[in-house]
């Protein structure tokens, strides 16, 4: 069974007075440990995808499944219960609770889930050592750089073992290294411990290193590439050109190598 | 629950000085609501010592239809077996102290006034309120004179002192004319301006006698071992003296007017109190407000990892009752303080303000109570205003859209 299955997703923002069709029949599907990227222009319906799989948002109309159960007609206290169960979160900014210590921060999800307080200690402190964090485990998130937030956002979000993890535009406010890295843990986690990953991003140097490229244009999907396993070194090949004019972050040529390489 | 616990503490001080400000403002209106109160009641409570201490007793023995006709008339009997039987219904009885009160004219050579003439056990009475402190010059009589003692306030608008002669006229038991003339012995300045002005004292065996009324009382005053046993030993002897036509009350069934008096008097500090708590409401709200505004985004996500609603609210009740409970016990514990060392050193007055209080017959001090719920009262009432504010971060988290929160 898939993962993640949309079946003809649409969203239109302010119906009623100027609608904005965000979304337009979006069917994906998703397999238990991908490493999926949407990239696509700003506006182009990235967030609003992600906000639906990860039942932060109702559609106007399609359905959207994980693991075969329809989150469209689900109460709003049973979906956030079955988002801490399924699902991790990576936001771009603001994750983590500001008066927590990285490691409280990684705890505070397992607690949320009732689970064992020693055993929750323990696989905090194993998670911020496989994100590099074994000795900020004290620090708070003023203290930590934004690479270092980040990556404590990842540990949390893997601390609830998730059935896969949302993240919308994790490396956009970070600098270059500190966004590799972070590509670097995920990557790891997605071959060592087969963590499914879904992320927005417009930064070509993390679609390069994607294994799986959804890209969107005005809420609709535009194209959808795999490249199974090729590109985990990051500079690939056949991706020259693309690389050539995307060390930048700006999405408009980003997008437009993606399309151009498609056709 | 802890980890909840100690998320709402840590919250409270990411902001430190604003929480400061709003535990002070808090404080603030603690101590000058304790302190208006404690003001009050400190002058109320003085004067209902007094009352209960020269005037009603703690419980009062009467004949049951004196109540309503203060009278000689309705005087009744008393004496060793009746205290006996008084002193036995109930072990809390500390003593008792018989009295005859009755009007009568006294006069000098050129004036009459009008005076309650006190039939007391002077020994007793002494006891029960230190009588013999009270007095101004002369000497404090015994049981067995026949002589009068004056309260200062009378014997200045007779123009009489000690070693003048009083004389007595009025109506004894049973339309009996009843007259003598006395030594005034001694002056005796009361702490209640009503009887200063108006108050004789005699042996009660010569009142007694010369009100044709032997073995007659108007009223026993009963002293309870401890004031907190009041209201139980005027129901026993209730229970006791059904048979006999006695009735006990206690000093707050014989004074009520000054009961309600006080209330009335308590109506403007309590409504000030309210006044200071809805513009104290309002600074803890614009706080709460501001904790709230700020951090929608960071609820937005705390909603999105999956904390429950409820949860998130517990944390922000926490915080509400965090802050309303430093200021609360700061302000409390500071005012019992300061109260404490105002109640064990009173202010003495000075100028007009003490001479005023000294025509009053009290002490030129500014008393203050130092009662408990005066304390309690004001936790509950931020306790309130703590809930009422409340109301505005839970209506937000219940109603939060947690994508329009990640946008704000
Ligand atoms: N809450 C909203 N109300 C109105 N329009 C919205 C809202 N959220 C998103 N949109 C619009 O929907 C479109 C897609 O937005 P979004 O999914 O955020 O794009 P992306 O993440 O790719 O930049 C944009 O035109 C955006 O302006
Ligand atoms: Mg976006």
């Amino acid at each position: 069974m898939a993962l993640v299955r949309t079946e003809k997703l649409s969203k239109v923002y302010n119906p009623d007075t100027v609608p904005v069709h965000a979304l337009r029949d979006v069917s994906i599907t998703i397999e238990p440990g991908e490493f999926t990227s949407i990239v696509g222009p700003s506006g182009s319906g990235k967030t609003t995808l992600l906000n639906m799989i990860g039942g932060l948002d109702k559609p106007s109309s399609g359905k959207v499944f994980i693991n075969g159960t329809d989150l469209t007609g689900m109460k709003d206290s049973k979906l956030i219960d079955f988002r801490l169960q399924n699902i991790g979160f990576v936001f771009q900014h603001y994750n983590l609770i500001p008066v927590f210590t990285a490691r409280e921060n990684v705890s505070f999800i397992m607690l949320l889930q009732k689970r064992d307080k020693k055993e929750m200690l323990r696989r905090a402190d194993e998670l911020l050592e496989s994100v590099g964090l074994g000795d900020r485990k004290d620090a708070r998130p003023k203290e930590m750089s934004g690479g270092q937030q980040q990556r404590v956002a990842v540990a949390r979000a893997l601390a609830s073992e998730p059935k896969f993890i949302l993240a919308d535009e994790p490396t956009a406010n970070l600098d270059s290294t500190a966004a590799m890295n972070l590509l670097d843990i995920m990557l790891r986690m997605n071959k060592e411990q087969n963590v499914t990953f879904v992320f927005s991003t417009h930064d070509q140097r993390v679609i390069d290193r994607a294994r799986r490229v959804i890209t969107m244009v005005d809420g609709a999907v535009d194209s959808d590439e795999r490249r199974d396993g090729t590109n985990e070194s990051g500079d690939s090949t056949g991706k020259g050109n693309s690389t050539g004019t995307g060390t930048s972050t700006g999405t408009g040529t980003g997008n437009g190598n993606g399309n151009a390489q498609k056709s | 629950m802890l980890t909840y616990i100690k998320l709402a503490w840590r919250n409270i001080w990411r902001n430190k000085r604003r929480t400061l400000i709003t535990a002070s403002a808090i404080v603030f209106a603690v101590l000058a609501a304790v302190f208006m109160q404690s003001m009050n009641r400190g002058s109320h409570e003085m004067i209902l010592d007094n009352m209960v201490r020269f005037s009603t007793g703690y419980v009062q023995l009467q004949d049951y239809r004196y109540d309503d006709e203060s009278s000689l008339d309705n005087s009744f009997f008393f004496d060793g077996s009746v205290k006996d039987r008084v002193m036995e219904a109930d072990p809390n009885i500390d003593m008792v102290l018989p009295r005859i009160e009755t009007f009568m004219l006294a006069a000098n050579d050129a004036a009459t006034r009008g005076s309650i003439l006190l039939g007391i056990d002077p020994e007793k009475e002494h006891r029960f309120n230190e009588l013999r402190n009270r007095l101004t010059e002369g000497r404090f009589f015994e049981k067995d004179e026949s002589s009068v003692m004056l309260a200062k306030g009378l014997a200045e608008r007779l123009q009489l002192s000690v070693g003048d002669t009083l004389v007595l006229m009025g109506r004894g038991r049973f339309g009996m004319t009843a007259s003598g003339l006395y030594e005034i012995v001694g002056l005796v300045e009361f702490p209640l301006r009503d009887l200063n002005n108006q108050v004789v004292l005699i042996p009660l065996p010569e009142a007694q006698f010369l009100l044709s009324a032997d073995d007659y009382i108007t009223s026993l005053l009963i002293a309870p071992g401890h004031e907190r046993h009041t209201e139980s030993i005027a129901r026993t002897l209730n229970e006791t003296f059904a048979d006999d036509e006695l009735v006990a009350y206690t000093w707050a069934e014989l004074l009520p007017e000054l009961l309600e008096l006080f209330e009335f008097d308590l109506a403007v500090p309590k409504l000030l109190t309210v006044v200071l708590y809805i513009v104290i409401g309002f600074g803890f709200f614009g706080t709460i407000l501001t904790m709230t505004m700020e951090r929608l985004r960071e609820f937005g996500v705390l909603l999105s990892v999956g904390m429950k609603r409820g949860k998130l609210a517990l944390v922000v009740f926490l915080e509400t009752l965090f802050i309303s409970l430093i200021g609360v016990l700061s302000g409390v514990v500071i005012s019992w303080l300061i109260i404490f060392y105002f109640h064990r050193n009173p202010v003495e007055l000075t100028g007009d303000a003490a001479q005023a209080v000294i025509d009053m017959g009290w002490d030129p001090v500014l008393p203050m109570s130092f009662a408990a719920d005066q304390f309690y009262t004001q936790g509950f009432f931020v306790f309130a205003v703590a809930m009422i504010v409340f109301l505005f971060p839970l209506v937000k988290i219940v109603t939060l859209n947690i994508l329009e929160a990640a946008r704000s």
